[in-house]
């Protein structure tokens, strides 16, 4: 694009230099000062990126790491205003480019996925909803934590350390995270699929655990059991602890 | 009124101690609009306690690239939201060829960049429905210069029509990377448009090369720029401590703000009629 007038110019050829590290002389600029630009632009997004994927980058090796991010930023227009933010770029990134790295680590967008999750729902905007503290498990609706994500994981990223990870590991895991509504730190729920039925139908409003008991048999075509039973009732137990179920209707 | 940049690497002890004593603290809305949980919580005790100033970080008021208009949108319902009292931002531009870079690059000191950005300063003015105190930043090497840094400054300040956050530590920086005398510097610039005054910090990083980190305490010779500023002043102009990084224990930060307060009070106090 041709800049409208030189002060443009200059300013985007700055502004290049920044993000690739490819400079091309602008009139009046000291050369030996004009680095720490590029350094201290670079240094905060990979800070940022570092803070996000703290697994990832423990995972890759420094130069890989040091690729992945220079790439991303060069070859990336950052959108987001905001620096928290930023960082699901990467991911966004990583999903329309075809990166080397992804063929290495067949986890890696997983990875990044299940990391970016847990900063989305610890930044994220307050949900409310209303509950009661107290109640009867067995009888009264059940109210689900607003303040929730459920994920599908073929790779265990959210159990296992990256670098352990092996091709054989491929499977179906599900998970549930929240966030706590007191200390507001992001918890994980290893789930069955069962246990992903129950929750998505909690998800539509509040329900009862016979409600919810019969939906997930109906969905995934099992007949009820008093087994069934027992393993819901310690799941939506531990549930309301963690306050991935905040309470009662 | 000295007050101090609310940061998350010290909200929660900042919160739940007296140490730290601030008149107001500031923030920047890019670092919460849109946060809920942990953090808005104490936020939202500290909008409880102090007045709130801000100071933005991505308007990139110097880009040739086009104005965010729902990004503004966002900005101007968080000042009414937090009931805050200052916006300012910087001199410089964070965006370009459409892509965020997440720091302050250097406008060129042309006649066309004071155009342009007036302009847009006049814009957002407009859209936020109050004026705006615009900083001086801090910069490294000039860009293609037409013009000296105070005559493009002091053009921007009159044909936007805008408020100026004097940054002492910014002008001290300029007057040594470029070699020049920040007391005649201060003199030549519109004081009547000061409204808000930010201290901080820097770091030297070569013999001829300081860059403002906002991560070490103030220097003396930047409390002396910011003594001679409010002496000229006369006026009692808000003053915020900086402090981003390499955080000190809470009470070195206090010093600092009693050091501020007491440069202050004593430029402002009344003198004695033989003394005048």
């Amino acid at each position: 694009m041709q800049p409208s007038n030189p002060t443009t110019g200059y300013q985007q050829s700055l502004a290049h230099y920044c993000r690739t590290g490819e400079y091309t002389h602008i009139r009046g600029v000291h050369t030996d000062h004009v680095q720490h630009y590029r350094r201290l632009v670079y240094n905060v997004v990979d800070d940022s990126l570092q803070s996000a994927y703290p697994l990832t980058y423990h995972l890759l090796e420094e130069e890989e790491w040091n690729n992945l991010v220079q790439r991303f930023f060069s070859e990336h227009p950052c959108q987001s205003p905001q620096l928290w933010y930023m960082p699901k770029e990467l991911y966004d990134y990583m999903i329309a480019a075809t990166h080397p790295l992804l063929t290495r680590y067949p986890f890696l967008l997983e990875l990044l996925w299940f990391e970016w999750l847990e900063v989305a729902l610890y930044m994220m905007e307050d949900k409310t909803t209303e509950y009661r503290h107290q109640g009867d498990l067995q009888q009264d609706k059940l109210v689900l934590n607003p303040e929730h994500h459920l994920e599908h994981f073929a790779f265990p990223v959210h159990l296992k350390q990256a670098a352990t990870i092996i091709a054989e590991d491929q499977s179906h895991y599900f998970l549930a995270l929240h966030r706590h509504p007191e200390s507001g730190e992001v918890q994980f729920t290893d789930l069955s699929p069962a246990f992903v039925s129950m929750l998505e139908s909690l998800a539509e409003g509040p329900a009862t655990m016979n409600e919810l008991l019969a939906h997930a048999c109906t969905t995934l075509g099992i007949p009820e059991s008093e087994a069934i039973r027992q393993a819901t009732q310690a799941f939506l137990a531990h549930a309301l602890r963690t306050q991935l179920i905040l309470g009662f209707a | 009124m000295v007050g101090i940049g609310f940061r998350k690497d010290f909200a929660k002890e900042f919160l739940d101690s007296n140490t730290l004593q601030p008149a107001f603290i500031e923030a920047a809305p890019e670092n919460w609009i849109g946060v809920g949980g942990y953090w808005k919580k104490l936020f939202q005790q500290a909008l409880e306690k102090y007045p709130f100033y801000t100071h933005g970080l991505s308007l990139s008021i110097g880009s040739p690239d086009d104005l965010d208009f729902p990004f503004l949108q966002q900005v101007k319902q968080f000042l009414q939201d937090t009931n805050a009292k200052v916006y300012s931002e910087h001199l410089s531009y964070s965006k370009c060829n459409n892509a965020h870079l997440y720091d302050l690059l250097p406008i060129p000191f042309t006649a066309d960049a004071v155009k342009h950005v007036s302009q847009r300063i006049k814009t957002v003015q407009e859209v936020l429905e109050r004026k705006i105190a615009i900083e001086i930043v801090s910069y490294y090497t000039p860009v293609a210069p037409e013009m000296l840094e105070v005559d493009f400054i002091n053009h921007i300040l009159s044909e936007a029509d805008c408020e100026l956050l004097l940054d002492v530590n910014n002008i001290y920086v300029n007057s040594f990377n470029h070699q020049y005398d920040a007391y005649e510097f201060l003199d030549q610039l519109p004081l009547e448009r000061v409204s808000y005054i930010h201290m901080a910090g820097h770091e030297k990083v070569s013999d001829d090369l300081l860059i403002d980190t906002h991560g070490e305490a103030i220097i003396d010779p930047v409390y002396h720029l910011f003594a001679y500023a409010m002496q000229k002043l006369q006026r009692d102009v808000p003053v915020l401590l900086e402090r981003d990084f390499n955080i000190p224990e809470l009470p070195l930060l206090q010093e600092e703000l009693t050091r501020l307060q007491d440069i202050k009070n004593n430029a402002l106090k009344p003198m004695a009629y033989a003394a005048i």
